[in-house]
């Protein structure tokens, strides 16, 4: 209406900005988290003892979180406040990555820690949670800000969000109290599975208040990649077709299965790592600057590299995607099983533990470049990376002058010893005019020697300051499964003849390096 | 020549250490050392160890006229070893007016961040200037810097920054690192100064005095997060900052007043407000909230009435008060920060007091108390302050503005008035 009458009067509506907080402008942190809960479902489990729990001690620690904060634990087992709080000390002199513990953070750590037994089949339970959370909101000054952390099997995942909503635990406040939603990967098992918990999720909470969780977002280096290309004016005029031959990214893993063997059965590597760490890379790279940095204008930019992803040819012979299965090897000096000995696992599994492709993205600035990514288990060495192989010089000067140096190489190591390297020609002193490729390396550990946050911790401040540029919006989790589920489908389609097709220890198999060769190219060695 | 010392993670250590008596010399030995691949120590267990990767991010020079004061500095730089490897010269002088001679310690210090990974090192150099030589510092420390290095100088004492020999050590620097809490007398003339010179040249500027103040500054902005409270914040009326004093008399000039106006400034900075009348001592009778005590700190006693301004955003005017009272706590500390704000008709009050862990926050509106909240927040140690003032990177526009504003509050004259 206040529009309709400015036009009337030949008068333009205000562009003025929403009023800002403008004493936020150079603070340690954007804003303080509010007083908060933190409702962790699953916090007797593994992911809870290993990486949730040291993250939120260690926000606590760091004085990152309010003052006005209770950690609520939800589990089935028989735990009262006290002997949770153990399992919690335990679960932290395990896992902390700064230990010993601080023991008056600890102190100050373990009274805001409450535990709260719930069945999920319960039909109370969840109008028990309610009313237990409004009690501690009260007592606790936590102003009606609720975190729902969802750490469980994803099987549980709409029964959870179901019963929140039935007893309106998702209603937002106009007084300010919160109500947001984490969700742990895996999200769906394909595409329709995928929408199905789109849907359901969606009929409780708005997407503004879900975050889904993809670790590797969090992760220092991954989030510097965005400091790199858009920070740096020398790199992104040559982030483009014009200079880049081809792009690799690997996210290879030395350990097996663990003791997950029967996850990992209805998973794969597809599933497990290429739908979310390996695209999520191939987006971050791919992807047009924002006009901000904030978290719609950075998702919409990442979901347009997801859509552009051409569909993978999967014929066996001649397609873009490979797949392999470890058979027994020697790793890091250990005789290790073959994935069909494992515990848990089908002697005749078809489950695939290694995946290849060549991915092509079809807009202007990366036709013509493909992308080739690669993820297994049982490879020789645990390493992630993203390199940028550029072209080769248009004419070769030195082409006579024994040996001719490699194409430029830009390579971002993600895990482990993090860092950056530049690969470039330079001239062999002497009196002769030989050219040799060297490197410039950047490591985060020399030039900043302080821990980095656990990606967990990075995170978990995000949801609780609301902020999700880091977290997968369901579009984009959609977009992922629609580029997957062709793959998984055909190869559910046609087992593998050749399976297992790599020795444990190796870099998986022969038709992973085929890939390349064909193309002209090799992959990188680690 | 190398030192044998054990190494343990995250501890540095000393493994090169050696006199020069030149600049010549000094360069000198600091090729030494990265050229010695055989800096080997006879550590214990660990035969043949030596020096893997050198380590520089920044050249940082302390100008430190006192050597406890030097000796200080060294440790709290040497805190940062593995956190920010800088070539570091610690520079003082001695016998000014004694013939010219020059005395420099070439140290390396190393570090093992994490287990496995190599041990990284960077150097110090404490030189001591005699004579005029020590009357020209930019001429013993330009040579020695690290070419394409930022250069970052902490003045722990009061920088003499009317003195050409500094401004012609400051024409080499990046960045300026002081502690305006720590000057004498009131410390606003030298703000000032600082103001002017900022303002003329490139120099980016760390006053641990503000950065100190962060925690504060945290929990005054977490106050208008709340869009209930946001709109209040451009409808300020009053600014209150309490601060410790030890004198009874109330006499201005014997407290310094940098961290209480840096308060003022900081506010007056973010919200575009312009000095109408810079600080001045307030005459005329007390008003009954300039003698409240501050039972908290241990405040009970007000001493003198204080300092008023008047602050304008081209609308309305914001009066602000600086008032001492008697305190245990050290001089010139702030003890409170009060907002009055008034918006059509309704009327928002903000009380800050800050203890040693914690920072508490309450609200009332309309007389109705509508917020208590308590920040953890410990006061930061001089290593954390250092490490925020080299993490600051360029200019940090939000502590530029705030030195700018409390030089326009200090006013063109000495507030004594």
């Amino acid at each position: 209406m206040k529009d309709l009458r400015l036009a009337r009067q030949g008068k333009r509506p205000s562009r003025a900005k929403p009023a800002e907080n403008v004493l936020r402008e150079g603070l340690r942190l954007e804003r303080v988290p509010d007083p908060s809960i933190v409702v962790l479902f699953g916090a007797t489990g593994d992911l809870a003892h290993r990486k949730v729990l040291p993250a939120i001690y260690q926000l606590w620690r760091t004085n990152l979180l309010p003052h006005e904060f209770v950690l609520l634990a939800i589990g089935r087992r028989p735990y009262d406040d006290e002997s949770f709080r153990a399992d919690v000390r335990k679960a932290l002199e395990d896992h902390s990555r700064v230990l010993p513990l601080d023991e008056a953070a600890w102190t100050s750590f373990a009274e805001r820690i409450v535990y709260h037994h719930l069945d999920f089949h319960d039909a109370d339970g969840f109008e028990n949670l309610a009313a237990r959370l409004a009690t501690i909101d009260t007592e606790r000054g936590t102003r009606g800000n609720f975190l729902f952390y969802l750490a469980i099997q994803p099987s549980q995942f709409a029964g959870i969000i179901a019963g929140l909503g039935r007893v309106g635990l998702d209603h937002e406040h106009h007084d300010g109290g919160w109500r947001r939603v984490v969700i742990e990967k895996p999200f769906g098992h394909d595409l329709e599975s995928a929408k199905r918990l789109n849907r359901e999720v969606g009929r409780v909470f708005r997407e503004a208040q879900v975050y889904r969780i993809d670790h590797y977002l969090g992760k220092e280096t991954v989030r510097n990649l965005m400091v790199f290309r858009f920070g740096n004016g020398i790199f992104e005029p040559l982030w483009n077709r014009r200079y880049v031959d081809h792009v690799q990214i690997t996210v290879a893993e030395s350990i097996g299965i663990e003791s997950r063997g029967a996850f990992y059965e209805q998973t794969g590597a597809s599933r497990d790592v290429l739908q979310n760490h390996l695209l999520q890379l191939v987006s971050l790279i791919a992807m047009e600057p924002p006009a901000r940095f904030e978290a719609n204008a950075l998702r919409d930019e990442k979901v347009k590299v997801l859509r552009a992803i051409s569909a993978v040819p999967v014929d066996p012979r001649h397609g873009d995607v490979v797949r392999g299965q470890y058979g027994a090897g020697w790793v890091a000096a250990t005789k290790v099983p073959g994935y069909r000995e494992e515990e848990e696992v089908d002697p005749e599994s078809e489950t695939e533990t290694f995946v290849a492709a060549k991915l092509t993205i079809d807009d202007w600035r990366w036709s013509g470049v493909p992308f080739y990514v690669r993820t297994g288990k049982r490879l020789p060495k645990r390493a992630t990376e993203i390199a940028i192989q550029y072209r080769e010089v248009p004419h070769r000067l030195f082409k006579d002058e024994g040996v001719e140096p490699d194409a430029n190489l830009l390579a971002i190591r993600i895990q482990p010893d993090e860092g950056i390297m530049l690969r470039f020609g330079a001239k062999v002193p002497g009196l002769g005019l030989d050219v040799r490729s060297v490197t410039m390396d950047f490591g985060y550990g020399s030039a900043f020697n302080v821990d980095s946050p656990d990606a967990y911790e990075t995170l978990i401040l995000d949801a609780l300051q609301g902020d999700a540029s880091l977290f997968t919006r369901a579009d984009e989790v959609e977009e992922a499964w629609g580029i997957v589920d062709p793959i998984v489908e055909s190869w559910a389609a046609a087992p593998a003849p050749d399976f297992p097709n790599y020795d444990a220890g190796t870099w998986g198999p022969a038709a992973s390096d085929e890939l390349l060769a064909r193309d002209g190219r090799r992959w990188r060695r680690f | 020549m190398a030192v044998a010392s054990p190494l343990k993670i995250g501890e540095p250590v000393l493994r090169w250490s050696a006199r020069a008596h030149s600049i010549a010399a000094i360069e000198h030995e600091l090729a030494r050392i990265w050229s010695a691949t055989d800096l080997t120590t006879e550590v214990e267990g660990e035969p043949g160890r030596y020096v893997a990767a050198r380590s520089s991010v920044m050249n940082l020079v302390v100008i430190a006229r006192r050597p406890e004061l030097a000796e200080h500095c060294a440790a709290t730089i040497q805190a940062l070893t593995g956190r920010h490897p800088s070539r570091t010269m610690i520079v003082g002088a001695a016998d000014p007016d004694g013939p010219s001679w020059l005395d420099a310690r070439v140290e390396a210090h190393c570090i093992l961040p994490r287990e496995g990974s190599p041990e990284t090192c960077a150097e110090m150099i404490h030189v001591t200037a005699g004579g005029e030589s020590g009357r020209h510092v930019a001429a013993i420390v330009t040579p020695l810097l690290i070419h394409d290095l930022p250069v970052t100088i902490w003045w722990p004492d009061e920088p003499p920054l009317q003195l050409p020999a500094t401004r012609e050590m400051l024409a080499a620097a990046d960045r300026l690192v002081v502690d305006g809490s720590s000057w004498s007398g009131t410390g606003l003339e030298r703000l000032r100064e600082l103001a002017t010179l900022v303002e003329t040249g490139r120099l980016a500027v760390t006053d641990f005095a503000l950065v100190r103040q962060s925690r504060w500054r945290e929990a005054i902005a977490s106050i208008f997060d709340d869009p209930e409270f946001l709109p209040y914040l451009r409808s300020l009326r009053r600014i209150a900052v309490t601060y410790a004093t030890h004198d009874e008399t109330g006499t201005f000039g014997f407290t310094n007043l940098v961290k209480p106006v840096y308060h003022v400034a900081w506010l007056a900075s973010r919200l575009g407000l312009h000095v109408q009348k810079p600080l001045a001592p307030i005459v005329g009778p007390a008003k009954s909230s300039a003698g409240r005590a501050v039972r908290s700190t241990g405040a009970v006693q007000t001493a003198g009435r204080g300092l008023g301004a008047t602050l304008s955003d081209g609308r309305a005017e914001v009066a602000v008060l600086v008032r001492p009272v008697l305190s245990p706590m050290p001089a010139g500390t702030t003890l409170r920060v009060e907002l009055l704000a008034e918006r059509r008709g309704s009327e928002l009050r903000a009380d800050v007091t800050a203890e040693a862990e914690t920072v508490h926050v309450r609200v009332w509106q309309d007389g109705v108390e509508a917020l208590e909240r308590h920040f953890r927040a410990p006061r930061r140690t001089e290593v954390d302050l250092l490490a925020a003032a080299i993490e600051a990177g360029g200019h940090d526009t939000v502590g530029m503005d705030a030195l700018r504003s409390a030089a326009a509050l200090a006013g063109p004259g000495d507030v004594r008035g």
